[in-house]
């Protein structure tokens, strides 16, 4: 069959080929596909990314061209009832693109195995940082016990996040770094993050987990290392506000409630809590006992307009002194 | 729209019912049919041990105890069932053989004896089921001890009901040695659900 | 055989008879006894076991959703025969009384000829797909706009969940099963399937496993909305509705391996005299490969479906974590079956392109054994690839290399298969027919699925994209520009033989022109959004992905409004349509050997098989031969 393909007709295939791959390779090059990396990771997952691009783009300009040859030589006029060349098949042609695809892929897998390995690797003193997913929040315990609603991490050092779940299956991901993992309820998982530029970028929850799954949002900030240690020392942002404000923010409220005073906490899926007043008033409750039951018994009290979907465990996770600062805190902010 | 429009050849043929079938294969298309059934059968109890290895040697729960401090299962009396579900096996056989030579008496004994066996099977595990002490929403222990003997009973229950079936018709006066087809499917299924539960109870209760 | 000659025209039934015999009037009263039982024995066992409450709503539910399709099945007859062999009366084998379609009536009935229960199942199969369509409208009218506007999470992810649900277990996987069902025995030299009343039974399963799922939608409490992936632990903490999720899919499922078996056993015993393996059409081919996945791979969706439902209404632990339960089991009991449905979905697609190309282009299939063995390395690989879907779940670390080794190898087959369409079209004659435009459009956007499938099978690249709107992109190229192009390719190909009646072309074309750009404009930017950080299965999302969702949302109604063509072509041409003749593509393979439609066994004699089904161009190649008094066979092969 290769013989039968004049040498103009190759040319004419090449050339279509060409065209094909020029403008895949334009797509590909003029479109930002890929968010800026923020981590070592992120860059090697692009490196393999666009390794496999081009083995790509290489795989379907050969299709287009053949294909677009073939409908322009061969269509038929409409009163053509004649047969084809009837060629049954070529060995020597068939072990080609068997052989080639499997080289091609062979490379990816092995580029891919090697990347992989790498973004591993902890290095040997890795910032361990506790992830817990709840519905619909997230929870991150530093070494040094303190907890947030947020990440704050130090650019250049390994960073190894120990994720698991109280309820169901959440997923971590950031799109600059690149990096994502479940968080999985009962069991533990680990995510390896070289954060390689300062900046803040989004953190999302991947896992659809139930009502809120599209809100679980959070941010990871990306601070120089010198900085991130008086940090950890000073404890954090949330230290500077009341002690209620703190576990507001270790359970991540925010990710569900709008609080003005809370910096971040801007969510919807739960009633805005800076109109607690009147949403106690309407629960014809006290506000202190109205704000405590509706932390440990959330369906009590379903404020009109929204759903039943605070997670019932919540409350109970929470030490009974740590409930009481926070019950003060919204108390007064409500005020 | 008609699915018989103008006949092929107008009065070709007298009639339009089937021309005799033409099979291309030895295997009976009954036979095969069950035996590709009871591989989709085999999957299914497949995914049930699946769910079991997950849950006990992936997931290692209660420290390491299996079954967890408290349960406890009856190994001896589901030992005395297996004896009573594997001889009904042999009485199936028996009817199966019978029945090829001719033999109508041991037919209908056999199939009555596998239906009696059969049934005294059933009984016990649901007397055993009601004296285990423990219920479906105690651990995932009790989760695969009953997925796997209830999906096990669930398919004696099917069997039973097959060999009521074949037993009425033995009874009727059906089969022959020329045609035993219904008998030869429906043992086949029976010697399945009986080399399952061997299966089943090798894995939960004595490993 | 005297006697038949009226057979198929069951004797009118009066007075009592009515409302005894199988029909839709003994639907309606045998529905009830059934509902009926479904209360009570839940009731009963629970009361004699002395178990409280004794009356326990979600177990009855449950039950209901078992015995209440059973009545309507026995009800509509489903069971007849069986009764009544069961009850010990005599049988005729030759019973044809239920075979063939007179007029329009004969498709609400069991039947069991396989034309009548082939067009049954594509028509239900579309009305579906327009379901599953009419739902992925409404969710991208939300999608449309950051926020919330129509409709609250909750009934978001209903929507998409019973979109993907109709879309896969009603639509695709059943569509291949209806064409297949139409064309194989006729492919064959059948007269019909080997076991047509089963046939018969799982085409009414289907309707009862869709109306299931879309019941599921309306039930007080909340639908299903835990996708179609429906994960423990989440799904086991929904509402009502998707008790009813988990039961349809049950149902359609147990459809499905019925017909998988039938088709199996039917190919295995029933190919007419010359008709070996190696002469079989390329669909038969790939219908076996698929049917043989169906078989071995559907049990273990239905024990995924049966552990989460048990979480939910006994309360076992099988993937509750406080009670000892794993809970990523669930991920790989449900992909060691989801994986291989994804070839499922795509397999007898392979087929109907292998037809129409060789059809439409005049040339031999290019690499005929090579084309049937591929399918045959698909499915084998196809099972060794399910933890691709789980590189971001938190399995054992081990596996993750050896599983992207196997799904990029899955390009090899598949590569095989491309390329020997490519080359069966080379130095063809194409008529660009409306079935060879889906079968090129088909071409090349699988190509950009299975590529993209590509990048998800390397673990880091999956790593990034799992859960964004590149999964979702990757999914519609090969669902939608894979496995739904096919079936219109099909749909149009065999619409002369099924009708008698040829469709208009020009429509059909445009059809195509719209799909295939609207499908474009859709589904091409997903792959952006996706890899710049939109997860999938969101109500709302970031501001700045505002505008290219409302493009895409535009994209997506215009696509929807493409299939009114479609439909209106279809309704058009059934009516009005030329009179097609036997064989108007001239191919050469049996089903185009008989009238159009077909006489009511397919052939009035047994066809004779000659040669290879592809001889376009040999002189005087010949496949089959008829009313020839037992020839020899031609050559050995
Ligand atoms: C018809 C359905 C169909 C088909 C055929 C495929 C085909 C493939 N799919 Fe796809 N897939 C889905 C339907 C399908 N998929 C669905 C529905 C999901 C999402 C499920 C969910 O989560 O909801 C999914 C998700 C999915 C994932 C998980 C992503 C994630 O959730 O994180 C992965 C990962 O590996 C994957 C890989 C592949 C691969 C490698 C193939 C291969 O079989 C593709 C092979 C084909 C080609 C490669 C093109 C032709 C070949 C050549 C031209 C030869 C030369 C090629 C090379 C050298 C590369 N798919
Ligand atoms: C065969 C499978 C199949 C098919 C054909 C489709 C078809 C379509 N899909 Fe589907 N989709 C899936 C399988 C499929 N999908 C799967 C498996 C998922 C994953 C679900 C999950 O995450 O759990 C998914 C998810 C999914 C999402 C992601 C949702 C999310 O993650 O939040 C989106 C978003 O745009 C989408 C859109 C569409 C659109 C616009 C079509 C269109 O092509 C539909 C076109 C058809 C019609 C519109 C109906 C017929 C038309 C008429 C009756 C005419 C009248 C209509 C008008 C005039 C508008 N789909
Ligand atoms: Cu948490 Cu989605
Ligand atoms: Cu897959």
């Amino acid at each position: 069959m290769l013989r039968r393909v004049r040498r103009g007709s190759i040319f004419q295939l090449l050339g279509f080929a060409a065209i094909a791959a020029v403008i895949t390779s334009l797509v590909a090059v003029l479109v930002p596909w890929l968010p800026n990396p923020a981590s070592d990771e992120a860059k090697r997952i692009h490196f393999v990314y666009w390794f496999t691009t081009v083995i790509c783009i290489g795989v379907f300009a050969a299709v287009a061209a053949v294909m677009t040859y073939s409908v322009i030589k061969f269509r038929a006029r409409p009163d053509d009832d004649s047969d084809g060349a009837p060629i049954h098949g070529h060995t020597k042609l068939e072990i080609i693109w068997t052989a080639i695809p499997a080289v091609l892929v062979t490379a990816i897998s092995i580029v891919s195995a090697i990347v992989l390995a790498q973004n591993s690797r902890t290095g040997s003193h890795p910032l361990v940082v506790k992830v817990v997913a709840v519905q619909f929040a997230w929870k991150f315990t530093y070494p040094n016990g303190k907890s947030y609603g947020y990440l704050t991490l130090p650019k250049g050092r390994h960073v190894k996040l120990d994720l698991t779940a109280n309820d169901v299956i959440h997923s971590f991901w950031s799109p600059e770094l690149s990096q994502k993992q479940d968080a999985v309820p009962g069991q533990h998982t680990s995510l390896v993050i070289t954060p390689s530029r300062t900046g803040t970028f989004p953190v999302i929850c991947t896992e659809l987990c139930g009502l809120g799954h599209a809100l679980m949002r959070s941010h990871v900030t990306i601070i120089p290392a010198a900085k991130f240690d008086t940090w950890m020392k000073a404890g954090g942002q949330a230290a500077s506000g009341p002690p209620g404000l703190a576990v507001f923010q270790e359970n991540g409220c925010g990710g569900c409630h709008t609080l003005k005073a809370a910096p971040g906490a801007n969510g919807t899926i739960g009633p805005d809590l800076d109109k607690l007043k009147q949403e106690a008033a309407r629960a014809h409750q006290p506000l202190a006992a109205f704000i405590k039951e509706s932390i440990l018994k959330p369906s009590a009290y379903i404020e009109p307009g929204y759903r039943d979907a605070m997670p019932p465990t919540l409350g109970a996770s929470i030490p009974a002194g740590k409930l009481t600062q926070l019950v003060q805190y919204l108390e007064q902010s409500a005020k | 729209m008609s699915s018989h429009a103008e006949p092929h050849e107008p009065g070709a043929f007298e009639h339009h019912g089937p021309p005799p079938i033409h099979y291309s294969s030895r295997v009976s298309p009954a036979v095969l049919g069950m035996f590709l059934f009871i591989a989709s059968e085999i999957m299914l109890f497949g995914a049930f041990f699946t769910v079991y290895f997950f849950d006990r040697v992936v997931n290692k729960p209660f420290n390491g105890h299996w079954p967890p401090e408290g349960f406890h299962r009856p190994v001896y009396v589901a030992l005395i069932n297996t004896l009573i579900l594997v001889s009904s096996s042999a009485t199936m056989h028996w009817a199966d053989t019978s029945i090829k030579k001719g033999n109508r008496a041991g037919l209908q004994a056999g199939l009555v004896l596998t239906l009696c066996l059969g049934a005294t099977f059933l009984a016990t595990q649901v007397i055993e089921y009601h004296r285990l002490g423990f219920a479906t929403k105690d651990t995932s222990f009790a989760s695969t001890f009953f997925g796997l003997t209830g999906l096990h009973g669930a398919h004696v229950f099917v069997g039973l009901t097959i060999l009521l079936v074949m037993t009425i018709r033995a009874f009727r006066g059906h089969f022959s040695p020329e045609h035993h087809h219904g008998v030869e499917i429906g043992g086949i299924y029976w010697h399945f659900v009986d080399v399952m539960w061997i299966v089943v109870y090798v894995t939960v209760y004595l490993l | 055989m005297t006697e038949l000659h009226e057979h198929h025209t069951a004797p009118a039934r009066t007075g009592i008879r009515r409302l005894t015999g199988p029909g839709w009037l003994r639907v309606l009263w045998v529905t009830p006894i059934f509902f009926g039982i479904g209360v009570g024995l839940p009731v009963l066992i629970r009361w004699l076991a002395h178990w409280h409450p004794v009356w326990k709503g979600s177990v009855i539910l449950t039950v209901e959703l078992v015995t209440v399709p059973l009545g309507f099945l026995v009800g509509i007859g489903g069971f007849d025969y069986w009764a009544h062999y069961a009850s010990g009366r005599p049988t005729v084998e030759d019973d044809h009384s239920s075979h063939g379609a007179k007029s329009w009536r004969d498709y609400f009935r069991v039947n069991t000829d396989h034309k009548v229960i082939g067009i049954q199942y594509v028509v239900t199969t579309i009305i579906f797909f327009c379901i599953g369509g009419l739902l992925a409208m409404l969710f991208r009218a939300e999608l449309a706009q950051p926020g919330d506007q129509y409709f609250n999470p909750q009934t978001f992810n209903v929507l998409v969940s019973n979109h993907a649900a109709l879309m896969i277990f009603l639509f695709v996987i059943p569509a291949f099963a209806g064409l297949g069902n139409y064309v194989i025995p006729l492919m064959l030299g059948a007269a019909d399937m080997a076991f047509p009343r089963l046939n018969a039974l799982s085409f009414w399963l289907l309707p009862m496993a869709g109306l299931m799922l879309v019941a599921g939608m309306v039930t007080p409490g909340g639908g299903p909305s835990a996708g179609w992936t429906c994960y423990a632990p989440l799904c086991s903490h929904q509402p009502l509705g998707q008790v009813f999720f988990n039961m349809g899919v049950q149902w359609a499922g147990a459809s499905s391996i019925m017909t998988a078996l039938n088709f199996l056993v039917t190919i295995i015993t029933m190919r007419a005299p010359g008709m070996t393996f190696w002469r079989m059409p390329l669909l038969v081919w790939a219908n076996f490969t698929t049917s043989l996945l169906v078989v071995i791979a559907t049990p273990f969706i239905a024990g995924s479906q049966f552990f989460v439902m048990f979480d939910r209404v006994l309360h076992t632990h099988f993937f509750e974590p406080g009670g000892g339960g794993y809970v990523l089991g669930y991920q790989h009991i449900f992909w060691f079956y989801s994986h291989p449905a994804v070839y499922i979905m795509m397999l007898p697609g392979f087929g109907i392109i292998s037809e129409v190309i060789a059809v439409m282009s005049r040339k031999p299939v290019f690499g005929y054994r090579l084309m049937a063995l591929s399918l045959m390395a698909i499915l084998v690989l196809g099972f060794s690839v399910w933890a691709h879907h789980m590189f971001v779940a938190g399995m054992a670390g081990w596996l993750r290399v050896p599983m992207m080794v196997t799904s990029m190898v899955i390009a090899v087959p598949t590569g095989i298969k491309i390329f020997s369409w490519l080359a069966t079209m080379w130095e063809g004659r194409i008529h660009f027919t409306t079935p060879m435009l889906f079968a090129l459009g088909f071409l090349s956007m699988f190509v950009i699925g299975g590529l993209s499938g590509i990048y998800l099978a390397s673990v880091p690249i999956d790593i990034h994209a799992s859960d964004t709107y590149f999964i979702v992109a990757h999914i519609h190229y090969v669902l939608f520009g894979g496995s739904v192009f096919t079936i219109f390719a099909g749909i149009y190909y065999w619409f002369p033989k099924m009708t008698g009646r040829m469709y208009d072309e020009r429509l059909g074309k445009l059809h195509f022109w719209l799909t295939f750009i609207g499908f474009n404009l859709t589904f091409f930017p997903m792959h952006y959004i996706g890899l710049q950080g939109m997860p999938r299965r969101v109500a709302d999302y970031a501001g700045r992905f505002a505008d290219i969702n409302l493009f895409i949302s535009i994209a997506s109604f215009g696509l929807g409004a493409s299939t009114l063509v479609f439909l209106y072509n279809m309704a058009k041409s059934w009516k009005h349509g030329e009179p097609a003749g036997g064989n108007p593509w001239r191919a050469l393979t049996l089903e185009w050997q008989v009238s159009s439609p077909p006489p009511i066994f397919n052939f009035d004699e047994i066809p004779q098989v000659v040669g290879h089904p592809y001889e376009y161009g040999v002189p005087g190649a010949k496949h089959a031969i008829f009313g020839a008094p037992k020839p020899e066979p031609v050559g050995t092969d």
